[in-house]
């Protein structure tokens, strides 16, 4: 159980670095990104491809893909910030659902429909905890986790741009109407969010079931983190990754609970959902 | 005319019918397949064009509901059980649109986002199961056989077409119907919604279930079609897929809903033809939905647009010019509406102190004060949109508590500064909503043609802001509340129409039987239409009584002192 359990914290780490980067988005530019991990698994298939077709060394060939990861995210943003400006949330989301679509098909296309012989950037075994070893994989992913979440917090607390950033995010049209540059730096957090989830799926695609829809389907039990911190706390978006990842890792060494694990995020998805929406909320402020 | 406006869908449907008879007779084998698929996949898009089109929420799960039908379908199929095909096909709706319940239960009071996650982790979950599980009689071959009657395929589509048919009909007829408005209301404000009586819970959870119940049918058809249910036919992706399509085709509409059904079927097709992977299908509707959430428009409205633009009209306009009937005034009775020690905080802020206020019977309260004197905050705190409210609001002596839609029901209504007013309904459709009630023509006529409002048949879209608001509040008042609660009705409205509207509003206690209190900026208006009259500052009652009485008093005159509007 525990095994199985310490197992899952490398999906878990995965899901709160996904997390850690859908509440930024959700928080900063009014967007709940089901492209998430798709744009993440887009650039990790060029990277494959980079490396595999084209003979590029492997460093090259994966920077080369978080690069693309990036600038697909910020190519995205771009779209929602100049036709999109004025959208509900809900509008600017749905398009990012027509972006998933777009991506999973397009990775059909362009590299087939089988998974990808991804080569591991990350092997072996890091350290052995009570007899059960924890591997590489895991503790990069967990590191990573709590240091974007960190940093975020960092940057949006101290920094001039942090500020700027939740000015945006709090009062949209006085910020702007301050001079703050909105549409720069609403692409610039999609560009950053994209390059960590392709980073963060890089290193773990390797070690997961790679094909490309259950990459791009990674944003399910990343929402379902998020949730746990309402789509605005970082530090239970981080808690709630690691415990799915958990819990998920301990349940699939049970036999009886094989179907049942695929329910899991949905299934805490939920709960979270049943358990924070106590207190009724109206659309608008008045 | 009304007659023959009554039998058009059936018409409409008789003839869709003929026309898939024909179809069936004159295409080829390999086209009557195709077509069948596209029914299956009309039925679907039916399905979201309710939830997403209707009632503006996200859900990406919709062939996960197909194949809740698909496996009751299967399952009753392998278990015989009595009924035959048919009932199986319609005990395989109900079974999906319980699922539905289930699913949208949790995600009833959330903003449509919320939804579109819960209904994704389904999609994802659904999607892994169904793998390792697979339909019931799949390992056996044991595969659904088609009712005798509709056995070969040509007969079998016949039969596709008018459970399409049906379909198509009943979504016409819910979406014109009180679970139709709601959907469109709630989609456009659930403040609004609830504000006319209606449970915004309800209103989605309706929509919701509607729409998985379709669902469910379409899977029970395509087990039919194909005769053993596989997994692939309903993965997550597709269902993306069909979300999608249903924004790009503007599924909302039914015609547009069929179209984008033979979209699904024919460019997959028409790929294949050319030689090209159908995987660009997707990309196709990926690209083209990307694009028409854009430019928030979709096929369908640009094709009707292209259609009706020879009648399109100027924005109807208020007619308060031609002066009505006057009604002789009912003396003000006693408090209808009491409100004792009211009061609100937002943090640290006392955005109302202890107010206390009472609306007579028959009578029309003003409450005037400067702006962030807390006025607007007093309607929705009477109204029940700010549950921590302290202090204690009676109607008619009776207390009255409880959600937004409770307290209208129970006789208090209320309007909006903002507009709230659904596009997608007609000025008679809105009204008969809000009104809550049966309502005959000349009650509606008469009720529009005293506010100068535009007529019934005239779509809300066409109407502009200022009247919007007057046809809101002429809903609120046929739904006969004992009190109604007006937040600057006059805003929209141009000047000179302020004095004609207040001469209206002044007979609204004797022909409607509703007492009113009404927040306004201008004072000339106020002071034509109120008996009584409140002043707010800061939060609190700073002078209340007749309005003579009150309009005098120095500390009122030295709170609106610098105020252009001054007395």
């Amino acid at each position: 159980m525990l095994q199985g359990a310490l197992a899952g914290l490398a999906a878990g780490g995965l899901y709160a670095v996904l997390a850690v980067c859908l509440t930024l988005m959700s928080r900063l530019v009014r967007v709940v990104n089901f492209a998430q991990s798709a744009t993440g698994m887009f650039g990790c298939y060029v990277a494959v491809f980079l490396s595999v077709d084209l003979g590029l060394p492997m460093w090259l060939a994966t920077i080369a893909g978080i690069l693309l990861g990036g600038l697909l995210s910020a190519l995205l943003g771009w779209i929602v910030s100049t036709w999109l400006a004025e959208a509900d949330t809900g509008t600017r989301s749905a398009v990012t659902v027509a972006v998933l679509l777009l991506l999973i098909s397009l990775s059909f296309i362009l590299f087939g429909n089988k998974p990808q012989p991804f080569h591991p950037i990350l092997d072996g075994p890091a350290l052995t905890v009570g007899g059960v070893v924890i591997s590489q994989v895991t503790v990069v992913t967990v590191a990573l986790a709590v240091l974007v979440a960190v940093a975020s917090r960092i940057v949006l607390s101290r920094t001039p741009a942090g500020v700027q950033l939740r000015a945006l995010s709090e009062r949209p049209t006085t910020a702007e109407l301050l001079g703050i540059p909105a549409k720069r730096l609403s692409i610039a957090v999609w560009a950053v969010t994209g390059v960590v989830s392709t980073l963060v799926i890089s290193i773990v695609a390797p070690s997961q079931s790679n094909d490309a829809t259950s990459l791009a389907m990674l944003v399910v039990p990343a929402s379902a983190a998020a949730l746990l911190g309402g789509f605005r706390r970082l530090d239970l978006a981080v808690a709630g990754g690691l415990g799915l990842g958990l819990i998920q890792g301990a349940a699939a060494q049970v036999d009886g609970l094989s179907v049942v694990r695929y329910f899991l995020p949905f299934a805490v998805i939920v709960a979270l959902l049943l358990w924070s929406q106590r207190k009724e909320v109206w659309d608008a402020a008045r | 005319m009304r007659l023959a406006e009554r039998g058009m869908p059936f018409v409409v449907a008789l003839v869709a019918i003929a026309v898939g008879y024909g179809l069936s007779v004159g295409l080829d084998g390999y086209f009557v397949y195709l077509g069948m698929s596209a029914v299956v996949a009309g039925i679907s898009l039916l399905g979201l064009g309710v939830v997403t089109g209707s009632a503006g929420m996200i859900s990406l799960c919709q062939l996960t509901f197909g194949a809740v039908g698909a496996w009751t379908v299967s399952a009753l199929n392998e278990a015989q059980a009595p009924g035959g095909f048919l009932t199986w096909l319609l005990l395989g709706g109900v079974a999906a649109g319980a699922v539905g319940v289930l699913v949208g239960l949790p995600a009833l009071r959330l903003r449509g986002i919320n939804l579109a996650v819960v209904t994704l982790g389904l999609a994802a979950a659904a999607d892994l199961a169904l793998v390792q599980l697979q339909f019931p009689g799949v390992s056996g071959g044991i595969s659904v056989e088609r009712p005798d009657a509709f056995s070969d395929d040509r007969s079998y589509f016949q039969l596709a077409v008018v459970v399409l048919v049906l379909c198509c009909l009943a979504v016409y007829f819910l979406r014109r119907g009180r679970w139709g408005s709601a959907w469109q209301a709630v989609a456009f404000s659930e403040r609004g919604t609830a504000a006319a009586g209606t449970s915004v819970r309800t209103s989605k959870l309706t929509a919701f279930a509607v729409s998985a119940t379709l669902g469910g049918i379409s899977g029970g058809l395509l087990t039919g079609q194909v005769g053993l249910a596989f997994p692939a036919s309903f993965t997550a992706i597709q269902s993306l897929a069909l979300y999608v399509l249903a924004i790009m085709s503007g599924a909302h509409l039914i015609d547009m809903a069929v179209f984008g059904a033979v979209l699904w079927v024919g460019v997959p097709e028409l790929l294949k033809r050319w030689g090209i992977p159908q995987d660009w299908g997707f990309v196709v509707f990926g690209v083209l939905g990307v694009q028409a959430l854009a430019s928030g428009g979709n096929l369908g409205t640009t094709v009707r647009q292209v259609w009706y633009r020879r009648s399109k009209k100027e924005p109807a306009k208020l007619d308060l010019a031609a002066g009505a009937s006057t009604v002789e005034p009912v003396s003000p009775g006693p408090p209808v509406l009491t409100v004792r020690g009211l009061s609100v905080n937002f943090g640290h802020v006392a955005a109302l102190s202890s107010v206390d206020i009472a609306v007579p019977e028959h009578g029309v309260l003003g409450v005037i004060g400067p702006n962030g004197a807390g006025k607007s905050t007093l309607v929705d705190a009477i109204s029940g949109f700010l549950p921590n409210a302290e202090g204690s609001v009676e109607l008619g002596g009776s207390p009255l508590t409880g959600s937004p839609s409770n307290r209208a029901r129970a006789g208090l209504r209320r309007t909006f500064q903002q507009d709230r007013v659904p596009p997608g309904l007609t000025v008679g459709a809105y009204l008969k909503f809000l009104a809550r009630r049966r309502l005959t023509a000349d009650e509606i006529g008469e009720a529009l043609d005293f506010f100068g409002c535009p007529a019934a048949r005239t779509p809300l879209s066409q109407v502009d802001v200022g009247a919007r608001r007057l046809v809101e509040v002429v809903g609120h008042l046929l739904a006969r509340p004992r009190v109604l609660l007006l937040d600057e009705p006059a805003a929209g409205l141009p000047h000179e129409e302020h004095v004609a509207f207040g001469e209206r509003l002044r007979q609204v206690p004797a022909r409607f039987g509703v007492s009113v209190l009404l927040i306004e900026h201008d004072l000339d208006l106020v002071r034509s239409v109120c008996d009584t009259i409140t002043v707010l500052d800061f939060g609190r009652v700073l002078a209340s009584g007749p309005q003579a009485e009150v309009l005098a008093d120095p500390a009122v005159l030295k709170a609106y002192m610098g105020e252009t509007e001054l007395l």
